[in-house]
């Protein structure tokens, strides 16, 4: 995962100011960073309001009307079986936005975030097994990894979903690809958690040191009080920069992920089935809106991630940005 | 036994699973081993000028073995078939021919063969002439435990003594007997028109016993990256991934070849971008390229041939699971199929239509066959009667597929919607790696799944024995109708071929009716071969034929 | 920097630890799943018997840990097994030759994107405060931002296929001082401008972070103060006070293009460790995939050691280790 990784691998600008009112002013008044901020939001509401704003169902298919240009009722045109590609791009960002989201919220924030405080700032063998751990995670070879999963346990877990099938809700969940979701984060987490959770240590590391956290020590004030109330709000900036870079990572990961068959199978569109679909030599010659489509949409999400992450980090930091 | 032989069959399947998946239904950019097949229809025809050389460039994949006695697969057998040899090969009209053995005697109840083996037959290196012991050294090898391979049993497991020897309760196997240094008797347990077939395949190839002494086909590979064989090309160069560079044998006995060199490309990529620019001799032509190269106007056209394959691409149900345990279900299901409107669009004509198994290219092959035509009037009908009382009775429906990738593939999204649209059924699809889906499809786990099959020789056994007898390893339907049976075992034994054949017939509507399968299409190749390549087969299966080709300057 | 030994020494006794943690994993998952690779080699032909010979005789049936501690017994002996892709070949007669190509590439499209990478960030921190600043990070971020799938076919389509300049994939490699090297043909420039052009972002950022921060120093004011020339004072004092903790993410940066090598592999046909470990997934060749997993791991936790060591002597504030209090 290269975006992933070379996010990870950047280390944050250090002593960040905390988010307030200022520092939101100023982002307001980057204009750039309040166009992607639109744009992001713009991908994510169609993801997410998707049912109702999509003029073909995702899997509408019209063989008499494969390999449309762009017309009135097919803006962006249609694909190799006759399916809207505009409908196929907004439940695309549908599955982007529930990727991202459960990605994040288990692998990097939950864990990353719990695990970097504990280990910054309990410091001694804790740390130690915490840092060691992680680098087990991050000596193994992820997309390797990523792969034999699938190739092995999934059949499995298929297997074992299938069996609730017919239970009222949850049997719903296991027909909307519940089991490959649940596989692919909970493999992505594994992985996810140790970049941030790295960064936030070895900020609480110098924050520790700090006066006011010696001070609160001084006072009798609890471990949980000190992190809750003390470390967490100030390693906030470097939370929130790295989800806006991560969210662009994992977007991006999708698409490397569905090209190996890892990610969302039929009949759920993603970016990645669709580049997939339409990336090959011969079909962007004989084709190119299969793979311009999905792939101007994708460019641009993580684009606006790049931008928005980017301005966030200088407004965060105490230079003149 | 039914150990019959379908593994060459059988592991084009893999590979076309997954390239096929990704090149043949998708359209991608066409692989080598598209353009390495046909029919001897499909030849380019030429006058050989006199001088030879020329180096022909071609698309290839590693093999996964160089040693005869234990290729399972396509890759593997292309290359083995031109640098190994065995008593008899196949010519480029399909016929059997003399290889090592001259001339071979067959006794009149079938089981007893004679070869007479030509004279001054030389492996690649040095002087040594190939003798009846190492004929007799090379199949015992192949079926020896120790080697362990996979497929010893499946092609010589006819030979009488052969299981004994595989169980090691011989020290030999007594079928196969060296009269003297020319002359080799091999007797079978039951009279078989088959049997000369299976020894072109190349279990039965001859290898340098001073070179392959002590090697399984789990160690002791080193020899395979300069084998000493008796084939019409010499193996000169296998650069892993990379390339694998063929030189012809100029003592070979059926004549030199015509080439002065054949380079195969291993890597990958767009093979019909490096067609174009001028870095390959022959090409596959994948669904996005094939209306382009259709069109009379390309200059590509005039380079672009068409060859009919010997194989089928079907759905199987598994007739023993719910909801396919009622005929009347299955029926539905074919019929709410539109074929026609699949292979124009889907497939752009790129494949011929199947109403039954057999494909066209085949003896046997039934033009009066009554197939399930497309009627969702029909199928909704057929449906409500069932036991199952219409969509909203069924069971959940999965249908699995073999491959990796991003989609099951357009060919499977739109028969899927067409179930959807005509009989109100949504199913569920399961990808499976190779491993897993075969793993499985054993297992009897899937209720439907997506397959294809590929003739190992030109015979209706092939098809129709193997995949529907009720004794078949390989019925993976586990389909059984006393009466195809029945039918089945009488046309094996048939030794009139009109007879032979009609009982085929018989047992293929019957077959056809009870839809343990859907047939969907036989497959083409669509190859564009550069004008001075000449006498480029595409056979339906593997053969030997590059000693034929040459190239005009 | 007293402290480092013993630091660097905790580290190593945990490193055959991890190495174990992570194998034990590796070969749990590629036992775990159905099928096997002799069931792959048999194919749609199907010999339940003869597949349980093999298994017994490859030792494929014995229970999971005798398998794993005879798998583990060999590679300390110096034995990485054979191979299924590659029949009956050892795998280490094939493994070094793969990562020997993808090392090459890899290698040079990182010297690239550290080429590139640097000026770009010192020039846009030099500009700051002006367009050019955020229209060269800008720019970098959105070859970043295009997925590496979309690039590939992009990038053939125009220079293979419009402008014939150079060919579509492949990779010919060339004897050089008795090494085969592959970099030195034309077929590895695309593969290194898929591979590079999305790294540059990180590393130009990066620099130009490092930059704005020198530049603030005092010893800058002082020699600007003194008059030299501006061209001096960044490189003398500007550049290399940015440039050292650059060093830092070489390793980061490494690993990032290493994961990408896979896709740009099996879309440009080079015979490197990534579509081969692919590959290897398919066909279930265990030996393959743990010996790959083995040697990243191992090179992940080197690099990762470095890195740290590197941080320390670069940067005292970052305690090396949990050297602090304790509670």
């Amino acid at each position: 995962m290269t975006d992933a990784d070379l996010t990870v691998g950047e280390p944050m600008e250090e002593a960040h100011p905390r988010l307030g009112g200022t520092a939101l002013r100023r982002l307001a008044r980057k204009r750039l960073a309040m166009v992607c901020l639109v744009a992001i939001v713009v991908i994510y509401l169609a993801g997410l309001l998707a049912p109702w704003v999509t003029p073909y169902g995702y899997n509408e298919q019209d063989l008499d009307n494969t390999f449309a240009g762009p017309s009135l009722s097919h803006p962006l045109g249609t694909d190799r079986l006759g399916r809207d590609m505009l409908s196929r791009v907004i439940w695309a960002s549908q599955t982007t936005v529930i990727i991202s989201a459960a990605a994040i919220f288990t692998g990097g924030l939950v864990l990353g975030v719990g695990l970097g405080l504990l280990a910054g700032y309990v410091g001694g063998w804790l740390d130690n097994v915490i840092m060691r751990v992680a680098d087990a995670f991050f000596a193994l070879p992820d997309i390797l990894l990523l792969l034999l999963i699938t190739a092995t346990i999934r059949p499995r877990v298929e297997d074992l979903f299938d069996r609730f099938e017919s239970w009222p809700v949850a049997g719903g969940l296991v027909e909307a690809g519940a089991p490959d979701y649940f596989l692919v984060f909970g493999a992505l987490a594994l992985f996810g958690w140790v970049g941030i959770a790295r960064l936030i240590r070895s900020q609480v590391l110098s924050l520790r040191e700090s006066d006011y956290v010696l001070a609160a020590r001084a006072s009798g004030a609890s471990v949980g009080r000190i992190l809750a109330r003390h470390l967490l709000p100030n390693v906030g900036n470097i939370i929130i920069v790295s989800v806006t870079f991560s969210l662009g990572a994992m977007a991006g990961t999708e698409i490397l992920l569905s090209w190996l068959g890892i990610g969302i199978t039929y009949p759920h569109p993603s970016f990645g089935a669709m580049i997939a679909a339409g990336s090959d030599l011969s079909s962007l010659r004989a084709h190119p809106h299969l793979l311009l489509v999905p792939a101007a949409v994708v460019a641009l999400l993580l684009f606006a991630f790049n931008l928005l992450g980017d301005a966030l980090n200088d407004v965060l930091s105490p230079r003149r940005g | 036994m039914r150990n019959l032989v379908l593994v060459l069959g059988g592991l084009v399947i893999a590979v076309a699973v997954v390239v096929g998946v990704v090149a043949a239904l998708v359209g991608g950019g066409g692989d080598g081993e598209e353009s390495s097949q046909g029919t001897p229809a499909a030849q380019i025809t030429g006058t050989p000028s006199a001088a030879a050389g020329g180096e022909l460039r071609l698309l290839g994949r590693d093999p996964l073995t160089l040693d005869p006695a234990c290729a399972s697969d396509v890759d593997s057998a292309n290359y083995i078939v031109e640098v190994f040899g065995g008593l008899v090969t196949i010519d480029r009209d399909l016929q059997i021919v003399p290889d090592i053995a001259e001339r071979w005697d067959i006794s009149d109840d079938g089981t007893v063969y004679t070869f007479y083996l030509r004279r001054g037959v030389l492996f690649h290196k040095g002087d040594r002439q190939v003798t009846a012991s190492d004929v007799k050294y090379s199949m015992e090898r192949a079926l020896d435990p120790d080697t362990q391979s996979t497929v010893g049993e499946v092609y010589l497991g006819d030979i009488v003594g052969a299981e004994e020897f595989v169980d090691g309760e011989a020290e030999e196997v007594t079928g196969i007997e060296v009269v003297d240094n020319y002359t080799l008797n091999i007797t079978i347990d039951a009279p078989q028109v088959s049997f000369l077939a299976k020894l072109t395949y190349p279990t039965a190839f001859v290898v340098d016993r001073n070179q392959v002494e002590g090697s399984t086909c789990f160690s002791g590979t080193n020899w395979q990256r300069k084998p000493n064989a008796t084939g019409p090309f010499k193996l000169a160069e296998w650069d892993l991934g990379q390339r694998i560079v063929l030189e012809p044998n100029s003592r070979y006995h059926l004549g030199a070849p015509l080439l002065g060199r054949l380079v195969y490309t291993l890597g990958g990529g767009s093979a019909i971008t490096m067609y174009e620019n001028d870095e390959l001799d022959v090409t596959g032509v994948g669904l996005n390229d094939i209306e382009r190269v259709r069109d009379p106007a390309e200059p590509l056209n005039a380079e672009f041939h068409e060859a009919p394959r010997m194989d089928i691409w079907y759905i199987g149900f598994s007739v023993q699971t719910p909801p396919f345990d009622d005929l009347k279900v299955r029926q539905a299901f074919a019929h709410a199929i539109d074929k026609d409107k699949l292979i124009e669009v889907v497939l752009l004509d790129a494949v011929v239509e199947a109403d039954g198994i057999l494909p066209p290219s085949i003896p046997g092959f039934n033009e009066d066959l009554q197939g399930l035509e497309f009627d969702p009037e029909k199928a909704r009908q057929l449906l409500a009667e069932s036991s199952y009382g219409g969509p909203e009775g069924l069971p959940d429906i999965e249908i699995a597929s073999s491959g990796r990738g991003a989609s099951v593939g357009p060919v499977s999204e739109a028969i899927l919607a067409m179930w959807e649209e005509n009989l109100g059924i949504e199913i569920s699809t399961r990808q499976a790696e190779t491993a897993t889906f075969f793993h499985d499809v054993h297992e009897g786990k899937y209720q439907m799944f997506e397959m294809g099959w590929v003739a190992d020789y030109p015979d209706p056994e092939n098809f129709l024995t193997i995949q529907f007898h009720s004794d078949s390893t390989t019925n993976y339907s586990q389909y059984a109708n006393a009466d195809v049976d029945r039918l089945l075992e009488e046309a094996d034994a048939e030794a009139d071929e009109a007879t032979r054949l009609s009982l085929y017939q018989q047992a293929e509507q019957i077959i056809v009716n009870d839809v343990p399968w859907i047939p969907l299409f036989h497959d083409e190749f669509n190859v564009l071969i550069k004008p001075y390549v000449k006498d480029y087969t595409l056979p339906p299966f593997v053969i030997p034929r590059m000693r034929y080709v040459y190239i005009e300057e | 920097m007293q402290g480092i030994l013993p630091f660097v020494v905790r580290r190593l006794i945990w490193a055959p630890f991890v190495l174990l943690a992570v194998s034990l994993v590796t070969f749990a998952l590629g036992r775990f799943g159905p099928g096997d690779p002799v069931e792959i080699l048999q194919g749609q032909y199907h010999d339940p018997e003869r597949v349980e010979a093999i298994r017994h005789e490859q030792g494929l049936d014995d229970p999971f840990f005798a398998q794993y501690g005879r798998y583990m017994w060999d590679v300390f002996h110096g034995d990485l097994g054979t191979s299924f892709t590659y029949l009956g070949v050892p795998v280490k007669d094939i493994i070094f030759d793969k990562m020997w190509v993808t090392i090459q590439y890899n290698l040079v499209a990182l010297i690239i994107i550290f080429a590139i990478g640097i000026p770009a960030g010192i020039w846009a921190a030099l500009r700051q405060g002006t367009w050019q600043d955020p229209l060269t990070i800008g720019g970098f971020l959105f070859f970043r931002s295009v997925p590496v799938l979309v690039t590939i076919p992009v990038l053939q389509f125009i220079f293979a296929l419009k402008l014939g300049w150079l060919p579509s994939s492949g990779w010919v490699e060339k004897d050089i001082l008795g090494m085969k090297i592959g970099i030195f043909d034309k077929r590895i420039i695309m593969p290194i401008l898929a591979l590079s052009l999305p790294g540059i972002a990180g590393v130009a950022r990066l620099m130009r972070a490092q930059t704005l921060e020198v530049l603030d120093e005092d010893f800058v004011r002082t020699a600007r103060a003194k008059g030299l020339r501006e061209i001096v004072v960044i490189t003398r004092h500007v550049a290399r006070n940015a440039l050292l903790p650059m060093t830092t993410i070489v390793g980061f940066a490494l690993v990032g293009l290493l994961g990408g090598s896979l896709f740009v592999e099996a879309l440009f046909g080079i015979p490197g460790i990534g579509q081969f470990t692919w590959e290897a997934v398919g066909n279930r060749d265990y030996d393959v995939i743990m010996a790959v997993t083995l040697i990243t791991a191992t090179a992940f936790i080197v690099a990762n050691l470095v890195t740290d060591i590197a941080y320390g002597f670069i940067d005292p504030r970052v305690r090396l280790g949990a050297g602090g209090p304790r509670y």
